[in-house]
């Protein structure tokens, strides 16, 4: 028998919503996955200018320390259950600015990703792909990374 | 200038010497001189200040200061040195900020980087570095950031802090009699990326408008310096990834200058057609962006369609869409194999460019509602442009003939016919159409240096398999370098300097235009209504990524 909670989710993977909030020069292949060529709507995924009506955070590529309270509190907004996407390098360890001094580097310490895309920055095709893995996840009703651990709940924002 | 060496020979100087063509390059010896300097500058027409550049000399316990100016409309440069003391509480300067207001920015970034405080400077604050960095100057060479790296969460705590505590204050300044209100346009909102205006309102007119700027702060100009030269590309071409090509030309004639290489022609052509290769992609998103900003997704849409192409071009040259990194000190990184192939691809994409351009003439740029919407709003006047010193296409639009391609050739673009593209009215109008104009000049440069190539080759005189790169040397010897070139957005400036057999710069700073057009917000916004702000900001064209380097 299909239960009502699987019914939700199911319901859910189908068109994620994705809260537009750009930190870095990833973002810029994030327009292009929005765009005609690659038209990630296709899938069901889509923009939208707030929070509170958002499934999914990207963190596109770099976060310097002055957006990360930024970002957290646009995490923080959005309701349960929410997911995150780290794209690019800069994501993961810094990437190219690995020795600047003013970018963070263990970002996904900080707030946990469910899905990691490679790249610097990744190809459209790359994060969409990225993003039917999520699908699944969220199909399968697994609780998101963040909401498990993290350095974001000893930080003020 | 003749009249601007005169100038500068009535004070007591070091040296004054003739540097490029276009160029003076001269050393002050007493630093209490420069504000009489630079007011008898300006009365010979050097109005606008391009930057200001520390540079840090531990051993010998100075900092020197360049200074560049520029007189705009008859194409001089003056390059400016002076040395002062390096102690903190020693380390000071008259500011020429009252005398040029171009340099407020430049000025405020120095004094947060270097810690050097500029005496008379109307509001000296910290800026562009975030709250943990104050008062620690991270740009001297002597700053650990290693031991400040272990403290990240205090760190961020920190910032955090910083922002309650302006809420509290904006709270009191405020107070809750009236209508007045702050808000706070950004990071958030869909149309600005990275930046927040502090916007203090009336109910819906706009009284004052203050840039808090910083939030995509990478340092780059200290990460360069921990990279070698190659290495410095991938820094130099993340300064902005709308136009990547272009930083990287900049950085690499500042290398070949202090290196004394010549390139091959034919590394010079196709520096032509990878940067407006590159200028093209940028400005597909800037004029497909200002329509973003009012509202309209469908010309964004479209805009990125044929930035595609163009990508594509990009991608089968250099093997990556966005992060080409394919022009290196010494010419262009990869040979053109099959070049026929490769012009093949671009002509893919101009057609496309072709075949669009009647649909967005008639749709979209003879917009009626845009028309009623933008015109007249937010007119700079050619005074405007050389006081606040914009540049690139925000100046053409007002009318000034400016573009350092014409201006000081580089590349190969002294050998190709191309004209000033200017508008007339500047407003955001006027600075939409010219990003469309701009486009087809730049369509028009790739064509005249495809062709220019193929007669090379069909000569002999060119061989596309081996001519792309001339050797560097390992190590550089000690030098100086300033390079310009004309970026998407505007002029950009690197200033390189290197140390004897140095494998890594010394110093590398990147002046770009954003800085000077975020600037301008602050006086280009008051007294509109808040739903100007989007399309005011949009007509800048502002791209964080060279804002905050």
């Amino acid at each position: 028998m299909l239960k009502v909670l699987d019914f939700f989710n199911y319901a859910r993977s189908k068109s994620p919503w994705i809260v537009h909030f750009c930190s870095g020069c990833c973002s810029l292949e994030m327009l292009a996955a929005m765009g005609p060529r690659y038209d990630w709507e296709r899938y069901g995924y889509m923009m939208t200018p707030t929070p509170r009506q958002a499934d999914i955070i990207f963190i596109t590529g770099l976060v310097s320390k002055k957006i990360l309270p930024a970002l957290l509190r646009t995490y923080e907004q959005m309701p349960e259950p929410r997911y995150v996407v780290a794209i690019g390098a800069c994501a993961y360890d810094g990437g190219p600015y690995n020795e600047s001094p003013s970018v963070i580097k263990n970002m996904t310490e900080i707030l946990p990703a469910d899905v990691f895309v490679a790249g610097c920055p990744p190809k459209p095709e790359a994060i969409v792909a990225g993003l039917e893995e999520l699908k699944e996840k969220i199909k399968r009703g697994e609780p998101s990374a963040s909401s498990q651990g993290g350095l974001w709940k000893q930080m003020k924002f | 200038m003749e009249r601007i060496k005169e100038v500068l020979n009535n004070f007591d100087m070091e040296y004054v010497e003739d540097y490029k063509p276009t160029w003076v390059k001269a050393k002050l010896k007493n630093k209490d001189d420069i504000t009489k300097v630079v007011k008898a500058l300006k009365e010979v027409g050097i109005r606008s200040c391009s930057t200001v550049s520390p540079t840090d000399f531990p051993e010998e316990n100075r900092m020197e200061i360049n200074y560049f100016l520029e007189d705009i409309v008859n194409k001089k440069n003056v390059w400016l040195k002076v040395d002062i003391d390096r102690d903190l509480d020693k380390c000071e300067i008259d500011s020429i900020t009252p005398i040029l207001e171009s340099a407020d920015y430049h000025e405020l970034e120095s004094y947060s980087t270097f810690g050097v405080k500029f005496k008379g400077h109307p509001n000296l604050r910290y800026f562009l570095i975030s709250r943990d960095y104050y008062g620690k100057f991270p740009f001297r060479k002597d700053f650990d950031w290693e031991e400040h790296e272990k403290h990240l969460i205090e760190n961020v705590n920190a910032i955090a802090e910083e922002f309650f505590e302006e809420y509290e204050e904006n709270e009191k300044t405020v107070g809750h009699e009236d209508s007045r209100t702050v808000l706070h346009w950004g990071p958030t909102h869909p149309a600005s990326g990275p930046i927040r205006l502090k916007v203090y309102t009336n109910g819906e007119n706009i009284e004052k408008v203050e840039p808090d700027i910083g939030y995509v702060w990478r340092a780059l100009e200290k990460l360069s310096e921990r990279k070698d030269f190659i290495g410095t590309i991938v820094a130099v071409e993340r300064v902005c990834f709308m136009d990547n090509t272009n930083p990287m030309i900049c950085y690499a004639q500042a290398v070949e200058e202090i290196a004394g290489k010549e390139i091959t022609p034919f590394a010079k052509y196709m520096r032509v057609i990878l940067g407006e290769l590159g200028r093209t992609v940028s400005h597909l998103i800037s004029m497909g962006g200002f329509f973003g900003t009012m509202g309209l997704q469908t010309f964004l849409m479209w805009c990125l369609d044929v930035r595609e192409y163009f990508l594509d071009a990009l991608e089968d040259y250099s093997g990556a869409r966005i992060a080409t990194a394919c022009i290196e000190p010494g010419g262009v990184r990869y040979p053109l194999n099959d070049y026929k192939a490769w012009f093949e691809e671009i002509n893919k994409a101009i057609e496309k460019w072709e075949k669009t351009k009647p649909d967005i003439e008639d749709i979209f740029l003879k917009n009626p509602l845009m028309t009623t919407r933008a015109k007249n709003k937010g007119i700079f006047s050619h005074e405007d442009v050389i006081d606040n010193y914009l540049q690139g296409p925000i100046a053409r639009a007002s009318g000034v003939k400016t573009d350092v391609r014409i201006d000081e050739p580089y590349a190969a673009y002294g050998e190709l016919k191309m004209d000033y593209v200017t508008c007339e009215n500047g407003d955001a109008r006027d600075r939409l159409e010219i990003i469309y104009k701009e486009i087809n000049q730049s369509i028009d440069l790739i064509k005249q240096a495809m062709v220019k190539i193929e007669e090379g080759i069909e000569k002999g005189e060119m061989d596309p398999k081996k001519d792309h790169l001339v050797k560097m040397p390992r190590r550089m010897p000690a030098g100086e370098a300033v390079s310009r070139v004309e970026w998407a957005r505007g002029e950009m400036l690197m200033h390189l300097v290197t140390t004897e057999k140095s494998t890594n710069p010394y110093r590398l700073k990147i002046k770009a235009p954003s800085v000077n057009h975020t600037r301008m917000l602050e006086k280009l916004i008051p007294g509109h209504s808040l739903s100007d702000i989007p399309l005011l900001y949009g007509s800048m064209h502002i791209c964080q990524g060279d804002l905050d380097r």
